[in-house]
């Protein structure tokens, strides 16, 4: 078979269904539409949280390793190194005495008790440390039991520090807000799925009559199913592109300094609307398939 | 029904007309066939008979006699409950879904009710048949016009089936049914929808169909013209096959009406 008259009859066929059911189309380009937009909305308000959330997690995969005085400086290079070589690792670095102390000084306050035990003789009583900052918050745990049974250094054990309280909340959140975007766009789509399988039963029961003749004069099933095919793929993407626009437009305007509305960066947005066009297809793909399948039933 | 032709119609007389060939293998057989429709209603049973090439037969029968059943287990709409259906060899119960189309490209298939889209003209009726089966096929305008012409209405291309009469509209059905220079042609009640005139003109161009080399089974219940034409006759009551005769009538004779 010739693919390009072939084309052309699905493609004029699939345009005609559209204008001859204008109504229904209408009806359902305004709701696969309104659809995606809770869709689209949902994704970004999840990936604004996914992001605070993100940050959160990064700030709380923090590992201190904290350095016996009696731990020469190579050593304690050595062990940096070997931390670093931890796939959960992103990042290890060696914190000196001074440097803690620094540190102590500029972010707690603790500069004046510091200075009294320098001076009194004391001594800085601060402990240098290797600071891990780890991929996942979920790691954190693991690699503190290695390192604290030393299980990863020698010398060994290594009195440790991290966020044991925050870890579980963050992971908590996440998870949640992971889980109920998951739900929010499988409801959504599975929505937007029915309106397009109603949209396209009708359409197919519309032209019966043309379904009936194509298959007595001896029409493949995949001929009689292309044109409708495309059609709920035309109005998915339709609906996509229509969403996106509003997306983009409310984005625009409660958006700041190089970025949309929750802090939403242009390639995220351009993700998203990707996502939805594609997803408009492919929804308005499978709901044809699903429309037109009693048709050909018989 | 009477048909009212003015003079009165004899039996049509095709000239060189094309007997079946008696020692070819038959086209079409029905092999102890019986149909249950799912309400458990038998529509017939136990049919057995066979067609061979270039015959011309009517199936006739008062209504629920089993003639429709007959056609729509010919172009596998049905399948057997019991029996094997066959054509050109083919036991349409082991036809695999994805082959149907090739079976029906065989067959022009016509209705009482015509199915023409009512927002095509006339030629874009006919086309559809090669649109939608063969799109790349070349000289679409010379064959939608060939068909046309071989049923008499070369000059109403541009119009629509509303505009037409009753009997040219079957005539266009026959047109688009043709497009493919079917082996096969199947006609439930081509005239049951027609005044005496018009389905005898119907009639007349099946002859000619046949004449031209396919194999014609119609089924109806238009006594005239089963009588006039001498042809063929399965004969159904109550889902079974009770008279097959060759230049039969529509009753027995002396039989009363069905």
């Amino acid at each position: 078979m010739n693919p390009v008259p072939a084309i052309r009859f699905v493609v004029r066929s699939a345009l005609q269904n559209i204008l001859r059911n204008r109504g229904i189309a209408f009806a359902s380009l305004l709701t696969v539409t309104l659809t995606l937009l809770g869709a689209g909305a949902a994704v970004g308000v999840v990936s604004a949280l996914d992001t605070v959330l993100h940050q959160e997690e990064t700030q709380a995969s923090v590992l201190k390793v904290f350095m016996a005085d009696h731990i020469s400086f190579a050593s304690a290079l050595n062990m940096e190194h070997t931390l670093a070589l931890e796939p959960s690792v992103r990042t290890a670095s060696f914190e000196s005495k001074d440097q803690a102390a620094a540190q102590a000084s500029s972010t707690l306050g603790l500069g004046g008790a510091l200075h009294i035990l320098e001076t009194t003789g004391a001594g800085n009583p601060l402990p240098a440390s290797i600071n891990l900052h780890l991929r996942n918050i979920g790691a954190v745990t693991r690699i503190n039991n290695q390192v604290s049974t030393s299980a990863l250094l020698y010398p060994g054990p290594h009195q440790t520090d991290y966020n044991k309280d925050v870890i579980p909340r963050v992971q908590h959140y996440i998870l949640a807000a992971q889980l109920g975007g998951a739900i929010l766009v499988a409801v959504v789509g599975a929505v937007a799925l029915v309106i397009i399988t109603i949209s396209v039963r009708t359409a197919a029961f519309v032209r019966r009559k043309e379904i009936e003749i194509m298959k007595l004069v001896g029409a493949t099933d995949w001929f009689v199913r292309w044109p409708f095919i495309l059609e709920g793929m035309i109005l998915g993407i339709i609906s996509a592109l229509l969403a996106s626009a509003v997306l983009l437009g409310v984005g625009l305007a409660f958006g700041s300094g190089g970025s949309l509305a929750l802090g939403v960066g242009v390639r995220l947005a351009l993700l998203i609307m990707a996502g939805l066009v594609l997803g408009g297809a492919v929804l308005g793909s499978f709901g044809s398939l699903f429309g037109i399948r009693r048709s050909l039933a018989t | 029904m009477s048909i009212s032709t003015s003079p009165v119609p004899t039996r049509p007389q095709v000239e060189g007309t094309t007997r079946p060939v008696r020692h070819d293998p038959p086209i079409i057989v029905f092999q102890n066939v019986s149909k249950t429709y799912p309400n458990g209603v038998p529509a017939i049973r136990d049919i057995s008979f066979t067609v061979p090439p270039r015959d011309f037969v009517f199936v006739v029968g008062a209504s629920g006699a089993g003639k429709s059943t007959i056609i729509r287990l010919l172009i596998r709409e049905e399948t057997a409950s019991k029996g094997h259906v066959l054509v050109e060899g083919q036991d349409l119960a082991r036809l695999r879904r994805r082959h149907l189309p090739r079976l029906r490209r065989k067959m022009g298939i016509v209705f009482q009710d015509f199915k023409l889209l009512p927002t095509l003209t006339v030629a874009q009726n006919v086309a559809f048949a090669i649109q939608v089966t063969d799109p790349g096929r070349s000289h679409l305008k010379e064959k939608v016009g060939e068909a046309l012409y071989i049923v008499g209405l070369e000059d109403k291309l541009n119009t629509f089936p509303t505009e037409l009469s009753g009997g040219e509209q079957q005539r266009v059905a026959i047109a688009r049914a043709l497009v493919h220079r079917p082996r096969i042609f199947l006609a439930d009640e081509p005239t049951g929808n027609l005044d005496p005139d018009a389905g005898w003109g119907i009639v007349q161009l099946l002859l000619q169909i046949n004449h031209r080399g396919a194999t014609v089974v119609m089924a109806t219940h238009n006594r005239e013209v089963v009588d006039l034409c001498r042809r063929r006759v399965l004969a159904m009551e109550g889902g079974m096959l009770i008279r097959d005769e060759q230049e039969g009538q529509y009753l027995k004779e002396g039989e009363a009406n069905l």
